[in-house]
């Protein structure tokens, strides 16, 4: 079991934290691709994420490089990072506005504080 | 030299000429110039006098507007920063407004240990993303027993930034200030204490 209710408020956390500046974001769970918490949904962000993490972790694992750790980050056009988190069975997609959001709130505040509220949600399976 | 001139070897002459042409309005008082011209060809007779009619012939002195005592912010205790919101970038932003209105300082950054910017006023992004290679440099002084090394002070070339470092389970931030000038070590306490109390928050 999951606590969804702890995976809600840190949704709602990252929402405080980066204000208008959170387009969308997206818990699911990765083998089943169903998300369990987030804001301004996106299905379609969900199934592309789940396959490119993939390929990134066995690519670099064939490449013989250090596997993903945390997250990472994608620059797109319009303004737009998306950085993909690594919660282990559970990913995560932020979609902000890199010119609203603060970068550093994101990588040294907003990750980290959803890394510990998510693996609290896990640890209560 | 058959025509006389005028020289400064002739006091006299050099008195009459500049009493000529610096004639009087009032009733001749002597002046400064007057009496040091006049002295070589004769003693001043009562010097004490001349000063005193000086001093009450001087012209009213003009309204000289005073500024108000501009207030050095170092120079009085800052009042302790409280954090009241439970939201990390309410806090950032509390502990810039507060360094910026308590501190001697142009401009002030909060930066995590890689010089990435949480929040900075006054101060450019090239500038706070020192901090990177600055904590970096410090981890092997900090290996010295008894060197802490959490707070100093870098000449840019054209300003002084003073910065401090606190550090939470996520890991370390600075806080920073741009001034002409270090600050003072009251100061830093006061910065440090402001910091790790926000840094709770985050």
């Amino acid at each position: 079991m999951i606590d969804t209710k702890l995976l809600d408020s840190a949704v709602q956390d990252l929402r405080n934290v980066l204000r208008d500046g959170l387009i969308a974001t997206d818990i699911w769970d990765r083998i089943a691709g169903l998300s369990l918490a987030g804001f301004n949904q996106q299905p379609v962000a969900v199934a592309l994420f789940t396959r490119i993490t993939t390929e990134l972790e066995s690519s670099l694992t064939d490449s013989q490089f250090p596997p993903l750790a945390r997250y990472y980050l994608l620059d797109m056009e319009g303004n737009h990072t998306v950085a993909v988190v690594n919660h282990g069975a559970l990913l995560q997609g932020i979609l902000v506005d890199n010119k609203r959001a603060n970068l550093g709130i994101l990588i040294s505040v907003a990750i980290p504080r959803m890394l510990e509220t998510v693996a609290r949600a896990q640890a209560a399976r | 030299m058959t025509a006389r001139s005028v020289s400064w070897t002739d006091p006299a002459s050099v008195a009459q000429l500049l009493a000529r042409a610096s004639a009087p309005r009032r009733a001749a008082v002597p002046t400064f110039a007057l009496a040091n011209a006049s002295s070589a060809a004769r003693p001043m007779p009562r010097p004490a006098p001349v000063v005193a009619a000086v001093v009450a012939e001087a012209p009213a002195p003009r309204a000289i507007t005073i500024p108000p005592p501009t207030r050095i912010k170092s120079q009085f205790p800052a009042p302790k920063l409280v954090q009241t919101s439970d939201n990390p970038s309410d806090c950032l932003d509390a502990l810039l407004a507060w360094t910026l209105d308590h501190q001697r300082c142009t401009g002030a950054f909060i930066a995590d240990e890689n010089g990435l910017t949480l929040a900075a006023h006054g101060i450019s992004e090239a500038h706070v993303s020192l901090v990177g290679p600055l904590l970096s440099a410090l981890v092997s002084v900090r290996m010295i027993p008894g060197i802490d090394a959490t707070a100093g002070a870098l000449w840019l070339g054209n300003s002084m930034m003073s910065w401090v470092e606190s550090r939470n389970d996520r890991g370390g931030f600075c806080l920073g200030t741009l001034g002409s000038e270090p600050l003072s070590s009251r100061a830093f306490d006061q910065l440090k204490e402001a910091l790790e109390v926000t840094v709770r928050r985050l």
